[in-house]
């Protein structure tokens, strides 16, 4: 799975550890999110999604 | 409220390890195999237990999450592990011993083996995944399977 997630974080000029704070989790868990290291649940994924004005499908690609 | 106090308590703990980790070496009189491979054990457990106290007081300080779900994951599989690691090392002392030296383990000698493998290969494996991840590519979907 890849993620778009440093894509919209540039958009809103948000640094990791103000997405981190904003979602209330780890600044290490960004950053393994954006590595590929980590997949979220689907409520992390929800509130990143929402802490970066955009939806799951287009924060989130799936590999089939 | 309830990190700063988790973490109060984790250094309080920590502290009164090493101070009585401290006594018992200055009281050992002559410190033998046995003795150093306990030591080695317990200093081990105790500089990861340091580290891991100081990784949430950096996260504390800067107004961070201490404990988030990434971090649940990685103790629950770190401590999956630690578990099987106790069993063995129940059994495996016991048997490693007697096939060794010829002679029964004390019992609180395998009390004392199961925490001391457990503890540290909890540790380890905990360190291992918080900083390499816990991702197995085969089972990657977690996303998907929820929905």
């Amino acid at each position: 799975m890849k993620t778009r997630t440093k894509e919209f974080r540039a958009r809103y000029d948000l640094t990791q550890e103000d997405l981190a704070k904003k979602i209330s989790v780890r600044r290490e868990t960004i950053v393994f999110l954006e590595k590929g290291k980590y997949n979220p649940s689907l409520k992390l994924a929800y509130e990143i999604a929402k802490a970066l004005k955009t939806t799951i499908d287009e924060l989130f690609i799936f590999d089939d | 409220m309830k990190d700063k106090l988790t973490t109060i308590i984790g250094i309080g703990i920590a502290a009164c390890v090493i101070f009585t980790f401290l006594f018992y070496l200055i009281a050992k009189d002559d410190i033998e195999l046995f003795d150093i491979f306990t030591i080695l054990i317990i200093a081990i457990l105790v500089i990861t237990s340091l580290y891991l106290i100081w990784d949430r007081v950096k996260n504390l300080k800067a107004g961070l999450t201490v404990q988030d779900e990434r971090l649940k994951v990685v103790g629950y599989k770190a401590g999956y592990y630690g578990f099987i690691a106790a069993i063995w090392s129940a059994v495996g002392s016991n048997l490693g011993y007697n096939l060794i030296f010829d002679q029964e383990l004390r019992g609180g000698l395998v009390t004392a083996s199961v925490v001391l493998v457990s503890g540290i290969v909890f540790m380890i494996l905990y360190i291992y995944y918080s900083r390499k991840g816990t991702l197995n590519e085969n089972k990657n979907q977690r996303i998907q399977s929820k929905i």
